[in-house]
């Protein structure tokens, strides 16, 4: 049972999707997470087991590898995508309460920006690493910022910009969120950011890559 | 003007120079709108010209706008009234890049900016005017939407081989262009390639970059290869193009990189031109680009320059300080 679940993670780490998929060539010909998922829950793995010591230990392990510049935002994708393949057979027990989400994220990139690959990058990290991710696309005004975290009032909130101009749309987005709900705890990410634009505007965490705010976002949940 | 000279001239001096990529405060000296500057050649150019005044670059350089090439294709731009346009959307996906027209150089702004550097190329005659180009994985990331073509380069190679192909194809008749408005060289910003591996980077982003550069770059013009989304990663694909200077950005290690890149060829970098240049104050500005000098000292070939496009809203004492250490390091040396 161990064996298969270490095949999952290592098959989400290289991004390996199903049998007939190419990628990666050194794994051709060989199933993929999408035949291993479906043989895991057929040998009886509870998928609670099955996410937390297969598939999210594949995306931890992508994670940190990506930190450490050893892959790029390409492997980094395909690992999201063999995770996404694997959720798809788990969704049913995520409706019937079988497993659970670590915790909720509301993501998006902030309102006159339409810049989208490093929120997608932390959304699909962050999903991996078993939290329900709501994003809310590209531009995203405060409004529709306080809209979702009315509706998900346990949400952590992320907010992405890559210009330079739209950081201030950050600062008016997380005063507006602060000042309707306080303890909402808010991340802020992006090319032109620092920690030290974070604490100015009052976001509560800035982080410079997404495995950094997962384990954050875990530390947060656990205590 | 002999690029060759140009370049040996500056690796034989004593001196260290600057080009730091930088329109945007020009546009402001000559209170116009960055959307009045994207759109209309003239403003364009007469920005270039109000900073080359003013400064004292070794060359002048356009806009980094990677959106010209894009609408030329036909995707979708919205123009902020003081910041960079934006490409809104995909234009093509694996169904249709088969059928995806190559544009011709009257499409959408590529006129006004061959005009803009025109102007400028003829008006300023004290420094080569370096045009700007997008490269070609960059601009097709634009047309597929940055997330898909980077899957899809694992997934459907072919299909972003084709797509690739496309855009060297415009790249190349569009440089051509560029040539033959009188600049002395183009400054091909490939960023979405610094994303990539190195083995990624070379079979999607320099093999086409190079049939560019062997097209363009002779003795009279030269091709600076810009990449800021590199940490290092990607140097080696980057030099496998054979351009005869290479632009790094903040992400990277100047030093390493020097140590990397041969000799004979110009590299620059890599002052954060948010971080540092917009972010701090000239006193702090003047010492980083002081720090930069001096942990570059030794490597004649090394040009001072910001790591990317110098933003707008830049207060001009920061552009003065960046100067001013430069002018500091002179005196000493």
């Amino acid at each position: 049972m161990e064996n298969i679940l270490e095949q999952i993670a290592l098959c989400v780490e290289k991004g390996k999707i199903n049998q007939s998929v190419l990628y990666p060539p050194d794994m051709r010909g060989e199933p993929g997470v999408d035949e291993l998922t479906l043989k895991a829950l057929e040998l009886g793995i509870s998928p609670p087991d099955l996410l937390s010591k297969g598939l999210i230990v594949g995306m931890e392990r992508i994670g940190v590898k990506f930190r450490e510049n050893q892959v790029f935002i390409p492997q980094v994708l395909m690992s999201a995508k063999a995770m996404n393949c694997a959720m798809r057979h788990l969704k049913k027990y995520f409706v019937d309460g079988t497993v659970s989400h670590k915790g909720k994220l509301i993501i998006g990139t902030v309102e006159g920006d339409l810049h989208d690959i490093g929120k997608n990058l932390v959304s699909m990290i962050a999903e991996g690493n078993g939290y329900e991710v709501i994003d809310l696309g590209v531009d995203v005004s405060a409004e529709k910022f306080i809209t979702a975290v009315r509706e998900n009032p346990d949400a952590y909130v992320g907010m992405s910009a890559l210009l330079t101009t739209t950081m201030i749309n950050m600062m008016k987005i997380n005063k507006a969120i602060k000042d309707e709900f306080p303890k909402v705890i808010t991340f802020v990410g992006g090319a032109p950011l620092n920690s030290d634009f974070a604490k100015k505007i009052g976001a509560d965490y800035y982080t410079e890559e997404p495995q950094a705010l997962v384990e954050i976002l875990d530390y947060l949940v656990t205590n | 003007m002999n690029v060759n000279n140009w370049i040996e001239n500056i690796i034989q001096s004593p001196m260290r120079y600057a080009i730091p990529i930088m329109t945007h405060p020009g546009i402001e000296l000559l209170r116009k709108t960055v959307k009045g500057a994207v759109q209309n050649g003239e403003i364009h150019a007469q920005a270039i010209k109000a900073l080359s005044d003013k400064y004292p670059s070794k060359a002048s350089t356009v806009i980094m706008d990677l959106t010209v090439e894009a609408e030329a294709f036909g995707c979708k731009i919205s123009f902020p009234e003081n910041d960079m346009p934006h490409v809104i959307g995909n234009l093509v996906d694996a169904s249709n890049v088969e059928t995806l027209e190559v544009p011709s150089l009257t499409a959408g702004r590529v006129p006004q900016y061959l005009k803009a550097n025109r102007l400028a190329a003829e008006m300023i005659s004290d420094r080569p005017v370096f045009a700007g180009a997008i490269g070609p994985f960059s601009l097709a990331g634009r047309l597929f939407g940055m997330s898909e073509i980077m899957i899809s380069c694992y997934l459907e190679t072919e299909i972003v081989e084709l797509l690739l192909e496309k855009c060297t194809q415009f790249l190349l008749s569009y440089c051509i262009e560029l040539k033959q408005t009188g600049c002395g060289g183009i400054i091909i910003a490939e960023p979405a390639a610094g994303l990539l591996s190195n083995d990624d980077c070379m079979q999607f982003s320099s093999v086409y970059v190079k049939q560019i550069i062997e097209a363009v770059q002779d003795e009279q013009f030269m091709i600076v290869l810009h990449n800021c989304g590199n940490t290092g990663q990607c140097t080696n694909a980057m030099l496998h193009t054979k351009a005869k200077a290479y632009h790094f950005g903040n992400a990277i290690n100047m030093v390493q990189t020097l140590e990397q890149c041969p000799d004979d060829v110009l590299v620059m970098g890599n002052i954060n031109p948010v971080g540092i240049l917009q972010m701090m104050t000239p006193t702090e500005v003047e010492s980083q680009t002081e720090s930069l000098l001096e942990d570059t000292a030794r490597f004649s070939n090394f040009v001072l320059s910001t790591g990317c496009d110098v933003p707008p809203n830049v207060d001009t004492k920061n552009i003065q300080a960046f100067y001013n250490a430069l002018s500091k390091y002179n005196q000493k040396h």
